[in-house]
């Protein structure tokens, strides 16, 4: 432990006993011991590059963390999903229409794993009973019996809570051509989610499933100790710290450690190019971090530094520190389909050979896998029914960053086979709505509410509802309570459940809890139910005070017929709709032609509301939710009526610009006549 | 060549007519469908605050909304009709060989249709490098539509056959096989800009080919375009440089052009403004194009030495005894 981080410890353990919560609560950093060990491994794994096999022995020490006995154990294959084209995360992909380049590939650009030992050791570390016999392929996600991907075997005598056993598993595996992230191409190899790994055991069982399309990963905490040979000269990035590089005949092994851990990645290529840089900001422990650049994106290396360094500070100040001393950027080769994944202390980013500043790449893919680091590395949510737990919250929080750091930033569109990007520099993107993705929770708005486990997500409704909608509804309360209030509610989350399993109810009591109000309404709207707001104005209306009618100007007088009109006074009907069927509270602004305004507050439960005032002056616009507190409103034209419309002034202007563009797209047809 | 590209220069500029003319009439193919459009976008904003922000530049928010619901020609309104970027998004259109969205198939059909009813016209009026007149201009116009039909059958064979046929085989095959284990962008990037380059390859040696076949149609008074075809083809192998380096010329010349509009062209905000620069773009787009029919009817009149020569007479009027009786 350096002198920066005794420093740093103790003005944290100072700030903890003074109850200094905002803006930056932190907790006590170390490099060790943070988490439980639940899951140990460690691995010699050697890669045949030219082969594109990789074979492997592992001793996995692993704790029974539950209530109840464990009598088998859940061993994940993930590879196997690319063993056969009727395997589980396979068939997802072919109910969403997107199976095409899985089906049609070659032998050899498949990829498996097979185990060839298991067996458990006895305490004096020699071999114990061999628990193959027993070992069998099980499909609990979905009965699919052409599934390999999650295997379970017996175990002869039950390991009850708290005890701890030991097992051997030696295996064989084809490395893919890239699917989900992993495989090969050409000399690069990013190796993920590679080795037989256990299930995760709750309290009352394993929890493990099978490897979905729409799906991440689970696992328990642990320390990694792994051997990895590879072509000597050749790089390897991989989580953790190198602790030793020993060369042999053609091959060099580097050997890797971690604590603290739930899952251990690694890559290897000879074209990687090295750097360093520190983070090493005032009120944050150091970190170093390493780049593993492609040689044609050098000119980009101090962009990844950037954005991994803005991801560690803002998330670090507003959540908590980074505890690892170190994290890994691993740019992924062009077309190797790696980018954009977190792993813990390392992650891929991705961006382009031409890549404009100023607009989303690699900053934003870099914040977000970065910000990975926190909501999954740490804070370690069930990714396979919660996806949205690490998914969204990391969403919502890499806008935030990239709202402050990155600015602007612009709209790019990509042309001639994606090569020649174009930015649009009329279009900076917004935190609140493009950084959200809005539109592509609209497009899925109506397919899942989040409660459904996210493996029994609709395949193309992932993104839209665990990254948007959740990402849309944060940002929804911090309008809503204020960034402050929700950042507490956040930091507590991290604080609490670092390196644990939180669930979805977790989070929402420390929502209520921070928060200081019972938030169980708009937490059954967002999360439990897949309705959609959509808040209208429907009517504006100003007219002079008229009255027709018949009137008695004493009791018992004859009727007389009156006709007035106060030519000074006007009479504003203002309705408002609730056209959606979720709820939320609102508020309305009426704003007349003397510049008064009047804010009404609606509890957006009903299905109308009217508002009606007598004012010496018209109205000129009614707007529903003026500060546009709810994002998740899927149609937010409809939210206000003016009375004077610019909207064919607005169509003018833009049928104008369209002219010019289909007048272009005429003249290039027609130079063929 | 270098004669022939000035003298089709100076026929171009001496026929404000027929730029003018060919310029209105892409404003007009487009008026209808833009109309349409100006009707989905009003609707959509309806009496919307929103419309605000976009009558003064781009609203992001509420063009994605839009595209969200729209449908048809609805779903043409993207961020890539923006200054430069429509341009872009053109090219890249036709190199990729991207379909046309259904609402806009139609717009172009009615474009190439009419294209090659007024061809006859222009191709006669910058052949004779002096002014016709309307009913000499139509008169052409509708000599040579229904045999450059027949000659737009065999060149939309030979255009269907390198765009479905040649160019998937160039881009989704080739270009797959080649780059399949490449890591290296930049060199994928080089892969499909030499593809690009023996496609547009061509491409341009159909398109010149059909070209003479036009010019030695009008200017020969062809009946056959199988012969004139024939013709144009003769001419082309037997001047395989000058015809080449003239229309290098003239692709120079479109570029030229296109380089102008990248340093004008206004942002979203402009309006007005945009449209106008935007005209004056298409403006040069129709004068480079009758460039390229000018400059190589020139260089086919040089070799004939008879510049301004067509084998057809002009018709005069009376046509026929029956307007001689008409007339008061």
């Amino acid at each position: 432990m350096g002198l920066r981080r005794k420093v740093w410890l103790a003005v944290a353990a100072i700030a903890f006993i003074a109850g200094v919560r905002s803006p930056a609560p932190l907790a006590a950093q170390s490099g060790e011991g943070m988490a439980p060990d639940i899951a140990s491994y460690s691995i010699d794994a050697t890669l045949d590059a030219a082969a594109r096999t990789l074979t492997g022995r592992e001793v996995i020490t692993w704790r029974n963390p539950g209530n109840v006995p464990a009598y088998s154990i859940r061993l994940h294959l993930y590879w196997n999903a690319w063993r056969n084209t009727d395997s589980t995360w396979i068939s997802q992909l072919k109910l969403a229409g997107r199976a095409d380049q899985a089906l049609g590939r070659p032998a050899d650009e498949f990829g498996w794993q097979q185990v060839t030992e298991l067996r458990l050791m006895n305490a004096d570390g020699s071999a114990g009973p061999d628990l193959m016999p027993g070992f069998r392929y099980i499909q609990p996600g979905d009965q699919n019996p052409a599934d390999r991907s999650l295997a379970a075997a017996d175990l002869p005598n039950g390991v009850a809570p708290g005890e701890s056993i030991q097992l051997r598993v030696a295996w064989k595996a084809q490395v893919p051509r890239t699917f989900s992230r992993t495989g090969a191409i050409g000399n690069y190899f990013f190796v993920a989610h590679w080795f037989p790994k256990l299930g995760t055991f709750e309290s009352d069982g394993w929890a493990a499933r099978q490897f979905f399309a729409n799906t991440e990963f689970y696992a328990d905490f642990g320390r990694y100790d792994v051997r990895l040979t590879v072509p000597r000269g050749w790089v390897v990035g991989a989580t953790g710290r190198e602790v030793s590089r020993t060369d042999t005949e053609g091959a060099t092994i580097h050997r890797y450690e971690q604590d603290d851990v739930h899952d251990f990645v690694w890559t290897t290529s000879p074209d990687f190019v090295e750097s360093t840089q520190r983070f090493e900001p005032p009120s944050l422990p150091p970190v170093t971090m390493r780049l593993l650049l492609q040689p044609e994106h050098r000119g980009q290396e101090d962009r990844h530094f950037a954005a991994t360094a803005a991801a560690l500070k803002y998330y670090g100040e507003w959540f908590g520190a980074y505890p690892y001393p170190q994290i890994t950027i691993v740019d992924p080769a062009w077309q190797s389909d790696s980018g954009g994944m977190e792993y813990p202390t390392l992650f891929t980013a991705g961006t382009s050979w031409i890549a404009p500043r100023g607009s989303n790449d690699p900053e934003s893919v870099t914040v977000h896998e970065a910000g990975h680091q926190f909501w999954y590395g740490m804070v370690a949510n069930n990714e396979v029914t919660s996806a949205w737990m690490d998914e969204g919250l990391n969403t919502f929080s890499d806008a935030r960053v990239q709202s402050i750091a990155f600015t602007p930033n612009y709209r790019v569109q990509r042309f001639f086979g994606g090569f020649i990007p174009w930015q649009f520099r009329d279009i900076p993107l917004s935190r609140a709505t493009d950084d959200h993705y809005l539109n592509s929770y609209r497009a899925v708005a109506e397919r899942d509410a989040p409660s459904t486990p996210s493996y029994l997500y609709w395949p193309g409704s992932t993104t839209g509802i665990s990254y948007s909608k959740t990402a849309l509804w944060l940002h929804t309360l911090e309008r809503y309570l204020g960034w402050d209030r929700l950042q507490r509610v956040l930091a507590t989350y991290f604080q609490r459940f670092r390196f644990k399993h939180p669930r979805p109810e977790d989070f929402f009591a420390i929502v209520n809890e921070e928060s200081g109000r019972d938030m169980t309404w708009f937490f059954d709207e967002v999360h439990r139910s897949s309705n959609v707001f959509d808040y209208a104005a429907e009517r504006l209306e100003s007219v002079e005070v008229a009255s027709r009618g018949f009137t008695e100007p004493t009791p018992g007088a004859a009727l007389t017929f009156e006709d007035t009109t106060n030519k000074a006074l006007f009479r504003t009907t203002v309705v408002v709709r609730r056209i959606g069927e979720a709820t939320f509270p609102v508020d309305v602004l009426i704003t007349f032609e003397n510049g008064e305004q009047v804010r009404e507050s609606w509890d957006g439960r009903g299905r109308w509301q009217p508002y009606m005032y007598e004012k010496p002056t018209r109205a000129v616009s009614v707007q529903v939710d003026p500060e546009r507190v709810l994002l998740l409103d899927v149609n937010y034209t409809n939210n206000s009526i003016a009375t004077r419309p610019l909207a064919s002034e607005a169509a003018d202007h833009w049928t104008l610009q369209w002219m010019v563009w289909v007048q272009d797209l005429l003249l290039n047809y027609s130079f063929f006549v | 060549m270098r004669d022939a590209f000035k003298d089709g220069f100076g026929r171009v500029r001496r026929a404000p007519a027929v730029v003018i003319g060919l310029w209105i009439s892409t404003l007009l193919v487009a008026l209808p469908s833009a109309l349409i459009l100006h009707g989905l976008l009003g609707d959509h904003l309806g009496a919307s605050l929103m419309a605000e922000t976009a009558a003064r530049g781009v609203n992001y928010d509420w063009w994605n909304e839009f595209l969200v619901q729209a449908s048809g020609l609805g779903q043409t309104f993207v961020p890539a009709i923006i200054g430069f970027a429509a341009v872009l998004d053109n090219l890249s259109r036709l190199a990729d060989n991207r379909a046309l969205a259904p609402a806009l198939a139609g717009l172009v059909a009615t474009q190439i249709v009419w294209s090659m009813f007024l061809a006859g016209g222009v191709l006669e009026r910058l052949a004779r490098d002096r002014a016709l007149g309307p009913a000499a201009f139509f008169s052409a116009c509708g000599v040579w539509f229904v045999r450059f039909i027949r000659l737009g059958v065999v060149a939309a064979i030979a255009y269907w056959l390198l765009f479905t046929q040649i160019h998937p085989w160039f881009f989704d095959t080739l270009y797959p096989r080649w780059t399949h284990d490449l890591t290296v962008e930049r060199t994928a990037f080089a892969v499909r800009v030499g593809l690009y380059g023996v496609f547009t390859a061509l491409v341009c040696a159909v398109n010149v080919l059909f070209d003479y076949a036009k010019i030695r149609a009008v200017v020969e008074d062809r009946r056959s375009m199988l012969g004139a075809l024939a013709a144009g083809t003769r001419f082309v192998v037997r001047h395989p440089a000058k015809t080449l380096s003239l229309y290098v010329a003239n692709v120079l010349g479109y570029l030229l052009v296109v380089g102008l509009y990248y340093l004008a062209a206004p942002g979203a905000s402009a309006g007005m403004l945009a449209f106008a620069v935007g005209q004056v773009y298409i403006v040069l787009r129709v004068m480079v194009r009758l460039q390229f029919v000018a400059s190589q009817t020139a260089l086919f009149q040089q070799k004939l030495a008879h510049a301004g020569y067509v084998a057809r007479p002009l018709p005069t009027w009376p046509e026929s005894p029956a307007a001689e009786a008409i007339r008061p």
